[in-house]
């Protein structure tokens, strides 16, 4: 059984700052990582292959060539094989260009997959597109938000329990199929030394470009249906009142106050 | 253009069941299609033989002016009946008259539903000049299948300049795959909708977690399509009398196009159904409420102000309240009158969920926590001993 | 040169200087510093300083020393000794003694250096030198400051400062004067190492500047601080050896020593150091591994034979016993910092976490050697957790850090039932070679008394924490003598009983186990050289109570 997770280099969100002066990103010295949405899709595909047997993981990821060491990464946690997409012209893609050219690899590279997991949203786009747009390109059914993805007895079809609003609910699709997923209840194990040294013997196919049958003007920034014509800092917070120092019961009065000056208590 | 490949076709007639407009006949032997055909793309996603498919090519400038109107998906509140919509719906009706009136179109509403009764002049009611209403048995709950193929349909009869789709799970989840369908542009949780001199729709949307924001336009493709976070943009004031036109929207729907099934259901059971996405306050715990049994507190002080209680990521992951509970930018978008932020560090990934919210409050122990930007009030202290002091007070109060 | 000038401050006017006066208003409002980490209870004291600048500091020094009121220094208040909780008269806080005051290229070493203010901590220092900003250095009105903060930033390599105390709320003077060491002093020395330069007050109100390498003890082992007036204060430096491990019990003593040397590690009772120049070391890319393994003993070979293993070079080598994995377990049922860690292996008895150079990009990894020194005691490299992600390394820190947080939250808990439970915590260390003698001893011995007990620490320095917790006030009181018994033992084989903490107020008997009364009489004749009246800090390390 073949499974394709997708998976993206992200920088780490929680270390960039906005230069206050230009109002663009300060890039340096923030870390790449692999998304986390993405980790969690190659966890639930990683319990797949240990729970059922004969199953295999391809990684694919599409990016500069230092995307490479996600592809490692997810190595280290389960995944056997990688393709990495990359060339200058896929630059400037949007959501619909990636998930063209992704589609068109996964069709190329794994012609006979059964299952594509992708993570719910990169935390740098947070636009949880990619999932969807790819499933509509390979025409397969979708179940989003998966907190738990599973076959059934027959393999043929994916079980998958989904956050909704109220709770969960399972929802059941015939295979091939595709699922976005989001954190897993089980928290994965860390990979062992062992793992890390054993990734870097595992295959990484290359794919540029010129190996894709897509028409070059469907890619990267000529191929997006989007265009970003602004980027600025977040609006400045409000001013506001800090206390310090106060005993809790001073702060709890001081908190009281402040409720009934708003009308919040009477 | 639809492009027919008849090689590959078998003539299974499967394309010519789902198609919305009947546009796909057999003639002479082999598969044919007619002047109304919209390239809403149902038969392409639904031919098993790889037979069909759709050129679509940027649309010139005169093509775009064809597209004309503000389209809303109306997502219909499944608890409620007859049909209401759920409260997003009405902040895009108000956002959407704003756009509607500069662009000097119409606002209209699209309903998706079963056949049960469904209430329309409530969108009258909030701005729309006209609710098309979708009716089919196999519409009566969400599928992507479903929902995707009867919008498409609209879509691409109707012809709209902008669609809005509140970015609930349901909208999120098929608002790309119409998107796709159809390769429109699509702009997801958008926090600002303009429209701008050359009449076009500018999108401002956070990214990097909400560190930088990012304003967007879709040049050559019509609709422009958006999802919006509930609880940022205001529900409009309701209008006494309203000249509301109706319109039914005849749905060709197969049970074979839908390839998802439900099988089971484990909703949660909460206080009363309030969900904190409505809630007028809001107690908040993270981290520093230090253990589960210590929430109990936080859900008393809510009980007295007549909230909910709901709390970050980090609680949820440890398993001490449900996701249904979380607030963040992977959990729901708030905006209470008052939301009360108990020992939560304020990562920019919590507030982006709550930033909508009229007054905060925040306790934390460290007096250089990221949440007392964002808070009118904030109190260095432990919020596991104030609060309950807090809850005495009001208590003393009543 | 073994003669010394100080200097003179220009004096601020003293009326200016933010104070607190009176025990009650102190404890009522700013009870947080009425002790530290050691949470030793204060006795009454009169008076509370915030001075922001070395010339506010030499005022409320001169004027105490004039009224002869004794005064306490306090930085971050971490200490585990009681070294900054004061017994009378005032307490001085230095938190306002805060900037970065330069980074520099020290041009002969190629080194890069940071001046900084005391009270900068050592989180901060940390990133800083990550992010590199410093606003302060940017807008500095001197040029050269401007330049050279420039170039640094320029740099494109990341630099850490090394010594790596596991207090990382710490001041940096603080880190200074206890000599402070952590995991990474395996590889790369304690704070001691790092030193370049400091700026010393005196407890009569003048400072010295002490650059390394200019300053040493003349033949007969004596230094000469002159001041502008002619004063000249001679000290001779003790003549006893030093241990031969870690140790911050008691000053350093050697022949020929450097000056700086004598205030590193004396907890601040010869001196109040106001700046420091440290060296930084460049970042590199390391794996950490956790080895999980089937004993305790296991665990200790295996930490001797990566000690003797010369082609194998480790930042740090920590141990944590089967009984910390359990409180590790548990806690992972309970704080919810914890999420993100997977759960601790169900048959690991013990662990070893290392971490050493790593090259993620590097095509073929060769770690057989490793390897082979893991299979050979036992273990197996698949039963080990690996990351050198930031993301991954801080799902680890819980090992790190929380071992030493959840002792204290269980000994919390039980004073509430026992009031006068303590922490017993050991800080001992011994030569190579004798770590697993030792361990036997503690083992042996606390699983006699049956009592509860964990272990863990810096196994590559032979210096473990061996904590007991006692439920109840007899076990606390045989855990003590137990302490006593380890303690002997420790020294008899060459080793010391403070290996990191100090002696501060707490441990000042320990000094007897290492040192002859004579020998603690010549640290006394160097304290009495620089602080006649016996004004700053009294009590650390010599009580007041022992009379000559």
């Amino acid at each position: 059984m073949k499974i394709v997770v997708c998976v993206k280099q992200v920088p780490e969100v929680a270390d960039v700052q906005v230069d206050p002066k230009t109002g663009t990103l300060i890039r340096e010295g923030v870390k790449s990582i692999l998304n986390p949405f993405c980790e969690y899709a190659l966890d639930h595909a990683v319990r797949i292959k240990y729970h059922f047997q004969d199953v295999s993981i391809t990684v694919i990821t599409m990016g500069p060539p230092q995307a490479r060491d996600v592809l490692v990464r997810s190595f280290e946690l389960g995944a056997d094989e990688g393709i990495l997409i990359t060339d200058r012209k896929f630059a400037g893609a949007d959501t619909w260009a990636t998930s063209l050219t992704l589609a068109e690899a996964i069709r190329t590279g794994v012609p006979d997959y059964d299952l594509v997991l992708v993570g719910k949203q990169a935390i740098d786009g947070d636009t949880a597109q990619v999932g969807p747009e790819i499933a509509e390109i390979l025409g397969l059914p979708q179940i989003t938000y998966a907190v738990d993805v599973t076959l059934t007895s027959t393999r043929r079809q994916v079980r998958v329990t989904q956050e909704v609003e109220k709770g969960y609910e399972v929802i059941e699709a015939s295979l091939p199929a595709l699922v976005t997923c989001s954190k897993g209840e089980v928290v994965r194990r860390a990979p062992s030394f062992k793992d890390v040294i054993n990734a870097r013997q595992k295959p990484i196919r290359l794919v540029s470009a010129g190996d894709l049958q897509i028409p070059e003007e469907q890619l990267g920034l000529q191929g997006s249906y989007t265009q970003v014509v602004k980027v600025f800092p977040p609006p400045a917070k409000k001013s506001n009142l800090l206390l310090q120092n106060l005993e809790a019961a001073e702060a709890a009065r001081e908190i009281f106050g402040f409720l009934r000056e708003k009308r919040f208590v009477e | 253009m639809l492009n027919i490949d008849h090689e590959k076709c078998t003539r299974c007639k499967v394309c010519i069941r789902n198609c919305p407009f009947g546009a796909l006949n057999l003639v002479g032997g082999s598969l044919h299609v007619n002047e109304l055909c919209t390239l809403c793309g149902a038969c392409v996603n639904v031919c098993r033989f790889d037979a069909l498919s759709i050129e679509r090519k940027k649309a010139s400038p005169e093509e775009l002016a064809h597209y004309k109107g503000v389209f809303v998906w109306a997502e219909q509140d499944e608890e409620t009946s007859p049909r209401k919509p759920r409260k997003v719906v009405l902040e895009l009706l108000g956002k959407g008259r704003e756009l509607a009136d500069k662009l000097g179109e119409e606002l209209v509403a699209v309903v998706l539903a079963g056949p049960g009764e469904v209430d329309t002049e409530v969108y009258g009611a909030h701005g729309a000049d006209r609710v098309i209403v979708c009716r089919h048995d196999l519409l009566e709950t969400y599928s992507t299948d479903g929902f995707t193929n009867v919008m498409c349909a609209v879509i691409t009869s109707k012809k709209p300049a902008v669609v809005l789709y509140g970015a609930t799970p349901h909208g999120r989840d098929f608002a790309p795959r119409v998107a796709a369908r159809l390769q429109l542009g699509l702009t997801a949780d958008c926090t600002g909708l303009e429209i701008n001199a050359e009449r076009q729709l500018v999108q401002t949307r956070p990214a990097f977690g909400g560190n930088i924001m990012a304003s967007i336009i879709t040049p050559y493709n019509r609709p422009q399509t958006s999802t919006v976070r509930p609880n940022i943009f205001p529900v409009p004031e309701e209008k006494k009398d309203s000249s509301l036109v109706k319109e039914v929207f005849p749905v060709t729907l197969n049970r074979a196009a839908i390839r998802t099934k439900v099988v089971e259901k484990r909703y949660l059971d909460e206080d009363g159904g309030l969900s904190i996405e409505d809630a007028r306050v809001i107690v908040a715990g993270g981290r520093g409420c230090q253990k589960a049994a210590n929430l109990e507190l936080l859900q008393d002080l809510a009980k007295k102000l007549g909230g909910v209680m709901a709390g970050s990521r980090a609680i949820v992951e440890q398993g001490w309240i449900p996701h249904t509970r979380q607030v963040g930018q992977s959990g729901t978008t708030v905006g209470p009158e008052l939301y009360i932020a108990a020992g939560i560090s304020g990562a920019i990934q919590h507030v982006v969920g709550m930033s909508s919210s009229k007054t905060v409050i925040a306790i934390n122990k460290d007096p250089e926590a990221a949440i007392f930007k964002t808070a009118d009030l904030g109190v260095v202290g432990d919020a596991v001993e104030i609060i309950p002091l807090l809850s005495a007070l009001i208590e003393e109060k009543n | 040169m073994h003669e010394i000038y100080s200097k003179t401050a220009p004096e601020a006017d003293f009326s200016q200087v933010k104070r607190i006066e009176g025990f009650a208003t102190i404890q009522a409002e700013y009870s947080a510093y009425l002790s530290d980490e050691s949470k030793l209870s204060a006795k009454p004291f009169d008076y509370l300083f915030f001075p922001k600048s070395e010339s506010e500091l030499a005022a409320v020094v001169k004027t105490l020393n004039l009224q002869k009121i004794p005064f306490t220094v306090a930085g971050a208040r971490t200490g585990l000794v009681g070294g900054c909780v004061p017994p009378e008269g005032a307490l001085i806080s230095l938190e306002f003694l805060d900037k970065v005051l330069e980074v520099y290229r020290d041009e002969p070493s190629g080194e890069w250096r940071i001046k900084a203010q005391t009270s900068v901590s050592l989180k901060n220092l940390d990133s800083i030198l990550r992010v590199k900003q410093i606003p302060l250095l940017e807008q500095s009105p001197d040029e050269a400051i401007r330049r050279h903060y420039a170039e640094f930033r320029e740099d494109p390599d990341q630099y850490f400062y090394p010594p790596d105390p596991t207090e990382m709320s710490a001041s940096l003077g603080g880190s200074v004067v206890t000599n402070a060491s952590g995991a990474r002093t395996y590889r790369y020395g304690p704070t001691r190492a790092w030193i370049r330069g400091m700026r010393v007050f005196l407890a009569n109100g003048d400072y010295l500047d002490i650059p390394r390498g200019r300053y040493f003890a003349s033949r007969e082992g004596e230094f000469i601080v002159c001041d502008s007036k002619g004063g000249a204060m001679p000290l001779t430096i003790p003549d006893y050896p030093l241990p031969r491990t870690k140790s911050t019990a008691g000053f350093y003593a050697a022949p020929n020593m450097d000056l700086i040397d004598l205030f590193i590690g004396s907890e601040g009772v010869l001196g109040i150091v106001t700046s420091v120049d440290v060296a930084l070391l460049k970042l590199e890319e390391k794996v950490s591994i956790i080895q999980f393994l089937d004993s305790d003993e296991q665990a200790v070979t295996l930490a001797d034979a990566l000690r003797y293993e010369d082609r194998i070079q480790l930042d740090f080598l920590e141990f944590y016993s089967g009984n910390a994995l359990d409180l590790l377990r548990r806690l992972q049922r309970e704080e919810p910092s914890t999420v993100g860690m997977p759960p601790i292996p169900g048959d690991a008895k013990a662990a070893l976490f290392f971490e050493m150079s790593f090259d993620p990009h590097q095509a073929d990894l060769d770690f057989s050697i490793l390897e082979a020194v893991i299979n050979g005691c036992g273990g197996r490299l698949e039963r080990s957790w690996a990351g050198y992600e930031s993301r991954e390394l801080d799902r680890f820190k819980v090992f790190r850090h929380m071992v030493p947080e959840t002792i204290n939250s269980i000994i919390a808990e039980r004073k509430k039932q026992y009031q006068g439970i303590h922490k017993l915590g050991t800080d001992m260390a011994v030569p190579d070679g004798h770590m697993r003698e030792m361990w036997d001893l503690y083992r042996s011995r606390c699983e006699a008394l049956q009592l509860e007990w964990c272990a863990f620490g810096h196994i590559g320095n032979n210096h473990i924490h061996v904590n007991i917790l006692p439920r109840n006030l007899e076990e606390l009181e045989k855990g003590m003598q137990l302490y006593e018994v380890f303690a002997k033992r420790a020294v008899e084989l060459g080793g010391s009983v403070s290996a990191e903490h100090g002696i501060g107020k707490i441990k000042a008997k320990f000094l007897k186990y290492m040192f002859t009364p004579e020998q603690i009489e010549q640290m006394r004749r160097v304290k009495k050289a620089l602080d006649p009246q016996n004004l700053l800090n009294p009590n650390d390390i010599f009580p007041v109570e022992v009379t000559a």
